[in-house]
């Protein structure tokens, strides 16, 4: 059985929108993440003058935190143990403090050495449009067969 | 034209470790917070059991944090200025839930040109296995760095 609102593979199809999952960074979440990740600080994700020196706008998400947020929108939709694979490309640096949307759309399905695996295209947007992370993902659904 | 890179090709093959780290309940609560994540299974012990697991379970990317405390050598890449990560991969394999301790094996996967509209840069790519305590490989992490002119 899967858990509350999660999808079993017959009912996802191609084309298929997973999401959108709207997200902020906020500045203590970030000095919270580098503290876990054991990044000194301050630093060009938490310091504005460091990130000017880098020629930054401002201070930036790290792309492993982006990495984060992204495969919540995978394990919210297929369950904690879904996701098998996420592979991202960092585009454009992600500033803290603004509206992150996050969708995927899918792209393929198949059943393969006995799993049920769906395939997607995931992507980070900022309110402007801008394409922030860009990547796939690959999930193993439940059948409803098994 | 085939772009001849030079850089240290003896680190194909050599494995950097490090570890193992403790991964603690707090520790998983702690990166939950950090990025929002509210779902019961990476939050709270009782949920985590009725769901079949071990105890609180890291979300799927936490292994990442581990990775840059591997010491990994310069492959001194003779090309470019400045460097930036570009991009990362993370397959899970396998659960990875509180009280776990990982190890982290890291090794030089590849170093190739790519040239695009803002012309050619370097990717170096580093591939991390980790396994737990009783050596199941639980996830495989790419880390790419781009060397640009």
């Amino acid at each position: 059985m899967t858990q509350q609102n999660m999808p079993y593979f017959e009912d996802v199809e191609l084309g298929d929108e997973i999401g959108p999952l709207q997200k902020v960074a906020a500045d203590d979440q970030v000095v919270g993440f580098c503290q876990l990740w054991g990044n000194p600080m301050p630093n060009r994700f938490t310091d504005a003058a460091i990130a000017a020196k880098a020629n930054l706008p401002g201070p930036i998400l790290p792309g492993v935190m982006s990495m984060a947020l992204m495969s919540q929108l995978l394990t919210q939709w297929g369950g904690p143990g879904a996701l098998k694979d996420l592979d991202l490309v960092f585009r454009q640096p992600v500033p803290h403090d603004q509206p992150l949307n996050i969708a995927a759309t899918v792209t393929d399905t198949r059943q393969e050495n006995g799993e049920n695996l769906v395939e997607c295209d995931i992507l980070m947007t900022g309110a402007a449009g801008e394409r922030y992370v860009g990547g796939t993902a690959l999930l193993s659904l439940p059948s409803k067969s098994q | 034209m085939v772009m001849e890179l030079e850089y240290d090709r003896s680190l194909y093959g050599k494995e950097h470790e490090a570890g193992p780290f403790e991964v603690t309940k707090e520790m998983i609560q702690a990166f939950s917070q950090s990025i929002g994540e509210t779902g019961a299974v990476f939050n709270d012990e009782s949920a985590a059991q009725t769901a079949g697991y071990r105890g609180v379970v890291a979300p799927p990317t936490l292994c990442t944090l581990y990775v840059r405390r591997v010491e990994l050598p310069d492959i001194n890449l003779n090309f470019g200025k400045t460097r930036f990560h570009a991009g990362q991969r993370v397959q899970s394999k396998a659960p990875i839930v509180a009280g776990d301790f990982l190890t982290a094996s890291s090794h030089l996967k590849e170093v190739y040109p790519k040239t695009g509209r803002s012309g050619t840069m370097v990717f170096i790519v580093w591939e991390t296995t980790f396994r737990n305590q009783d050596g199941v490989v639980v996830a495989d992490v790419q880390e790419s760095y781009a060397a640009r002119e």
